[in-house]
């Protein structure tokens, strides 16, 4: 490779980083809770981590109680019960209140049983999704951060000549900016499968909205929802004409059988009806279900997880009135580029593998989010700008910001446990607060090395106090907590601990000479 | 005339081919691509389109950034953009 090509790939690797870092820090690090969703909604809601252990799942016994407890609506969709949690979730988007209905069913008797108010995961995974922004803005500017991430991990690959060496050298007695540099490259090469995992399916992800019109364009003469259609199913389309429903435990068992691998972890009803009369409509007589008809375009749709292999895009739809199997999305068995596309959402969320290896990810996305920090206060040290540059100070408020942020609505959530229905608006206040306070601190307030120390500690106080909140609200201390409870709860031990040690092993002050853009780039070509 | 030479051949110039060029003829290739793709059914189609598409800006962004001028980085990303722009017409027309 000759010199100007090291030096441009350089450049660019800088510059991608600078520029889509912070955001890129904050799509990692909010990850990470998203791992773990399912988990952390579980833990939110004492009275539902305290149900009996079950998975029972019986659709037309679960669809009954809905009905009971007036939960129709146009389009509903079930996740039942799994190795997590044993309670089934209904949920459904109602026009009139123009707002999201939940329904909560223990699995062991379906029942209906009341959450908590707290609404931590969403918080928190709604930040790695869509950064709280309004739809699609959020979500691509999330794909163009992953697109910038890849594009700095193939210049990286490059750039780096003597990654044999560099795979184990870290000079921490030199200087900080060897330190620095030595740090960046260590992580970089030993998460670099990871990194390179994680920006391709989030890019996909994050611009599937954008490409899609592009690919329907050429397939589907632009049609959008055609294309949609195609792969994923069609959609109820809505007659008026009410028939008897076919039995839905008969279409489960339908499904399990033609699919006995397959783990169910989302049902989609649409066109379901209540019946008023059921004793004395000739339509339910007839029926398997006397309380439940159907328009005579309705359909269900079950998804899920394949439980061995890397595939979400597996969903079989059945007419509800008839039975019959109108589509099957499955693909195993057909092209490479379906295969990629089935194994992107499983790889980006680890719907396989189990616990260990979300833990791994977890760890690797921390080491990311390492990557990044040291990345920028490489780029600051290199031209010699000291810790008061604005850019040092938004990467400290920004980044750090969001740790202490993550921790105290974490622990806001135990503590405003009694808090009632206004606890998700607490928790909301708290997280947006908290972040703002740190940036504004780091923004205003120079030695931004002593702040980063007091936002450290910060957040582990708040880890601890997290636990210590769980205790004392909800009776569950790590030595009488099991499960995922008790895995959560050493999660933010070991998390506390090594923001201390990163604490004790960050300098509270670096004196460095300036340089130039220039000088810059050439020193960093010549040290590699 | 030599206002605009020295903007074409800026810095400026050569990242804008390399973000925005790139992207045009991405999406030109992505279309074509998937209307010609030779194997597997209409899905198929699809899905290979889609993971082209990330694969092929990136490497149309470095082969246009890694060039020694603006213009040459145009030149590279147009020299892709209208023949595949004339071949998706040609091909959605006919």
């Amino acid at each position: 490779m000759d010199n100007s090509t090291h030096k441009t790939l350089y450049a660019t690797h800088g510059w991608v980083g600078i520029i889509s870092g912070i955001l890129l820090f904050v799509v990692v690090f909010s990850g990470i809770p998203a791992l773990f969703e399912n988990e952390i909604e579980y833990w939110q809601s004492p009275s539902l981590t305290q149900l009996p252990k079950s998975q029972n799942f019986e659709l037309e016994s679960v669809m009954q109680t809905a009905v009971k407890n007036d939960f129709i609506f146009d389009e509903i969709f079930i996740s039942p019960a799994d190795d997590i949690r044993s309670h089934h979730i209904l949920w459904s988007y109602n026009e009139a209140t123009e707002d999201y209905e939940t329904l909560y069913l223990a699995a062991h008797n379906n029942e209906v049983v009341t959450p908590g108010n707290s609404e931590l995961a969403h918080i928190l995974t709604e930040l790695h999704t869509d950064l709280h922004l309004p739809n699609p803005i959020g979500r691509y500017l999330i794909g163009i951060a992953g697109l910038a991430m890849l594009l700095a991990i193939i210049a990286g690959i490059f750039i780096h000549t003597k990654w044999r060496k560099e795979f184990v050298m870290l000079r921490e007695k030199r200087s900080w900016r060897l330190l620095l540099t030595d740090q960046h490259k260590l992580i970089g090469l030993w998460s670099l499968p990871f990194t390179f995992i994680l920006a391709f399916t989030g890019t996909i992800l994050g611009l599937l909205g954008l490409i899609s019109p592009i690919l329907a364009f050429a397939a589907f003469n632009g049609d959008v929802e055609k294309a949609t259609q195609a792969i994923l199913g069609p959609r109820a389309e809505i007659t008026g004409e009410a028939l008897p429903s076919y039995s839905l435990n008969a279409l489960q068992a339908q499904y399990q059988k033609e699919n006995p691998e397959m783990l169910v972890d989302l049902i989609s009803i649409s066109g379901l009806q209540k019946n008023a009369e059921p004793q004395n409509n000739q339509a339910s007589q007839n029926s398997e279900s006397p309380t439940l008809l159907t328009d005579s375009g309705g359909i269900i749709k079950f998804s899920g997880m394949h439980g061995s292999k890397l595939n979400s895009l597996q969903a079989t739809t059945y007419q509800l009135s008839t039975g019959e199997q109108i589509h099957q999305a499955n693909f195993f068995g057909n092209g490479p580029f379906q295969r990629i596309f089935a194994a992107v959402v499983p790889l980006h969320y680890v719907f396989y593998g189990g616990g260990w290896l979300k833990l791994f990810y977890a760890i690797s996305a921390l080491a990311v989010c390492g990557l990044i920090v040291s990345g920028n206060m490489l780029w600051l040290t290199r031209r010699g700008y000291n810790e008061r540059h604005w850019l040092g100070r938004s990467t400290l408020g920004v980044c750090a910001g969001l740790v202490f942020a993550t921790f105290s609505v974490l622990a806001s959530s135990m503590w405003l446990q009694k808090s009632g229905a206004e606890q998700h608006h607490l928790e909301e206040s708290i997280f947006w607060g908290s972040w703002l306070l740190c940036l504004f601190t780091a923004l205003v307030f120079p030695k931004s090395f002593a702040i980063s120390h007091w936002i450290l500690r910060g957040s582990a106080a708040m880890g601890v106090l997290t636990i210590i909140g769980d205790g004392f609200m909800n009776q569950r201390w790590p030595w009488n907590s099991e499960g995922w409870v008790l895995f959560i709860h050493v999660g933010l031990v070991m998390f506390s601990a090594l923001l201390l040690v990163v604490d004790y092993l960050l300098p509270h002050k670096i004196s460095q000479k300036k340089s130039t853009e220039k000088t810059a780039i050439e020193e960093m070509a010549k040290a590699a | 005339m030599a206002w605009f030479k020295k903007v074409a051949n800026g810095n400026g110039s050569r990242i804008c081919a390399a973000m925005l060029g790139s992207l045009l003829a991405t999406i030109t290739l992505t279309i074509g691509i998937t209307m010609l793709w030779p194997f597997g059914d209409t899905t198929e189609k699809v899905f290979a389109g889609g993971v082209f598409f990330f694969v092929i800006w990136a490497a149309l962004f470095y082969w246009a950034i890694l060039s020694a001028s603006g213009s040459r980085a145009w030149l590279k990303v147009l020299g892709v953009f209208l023949p595949m722009l004339l071949i998706d017409v040609y091909l959605l027309r006919f």
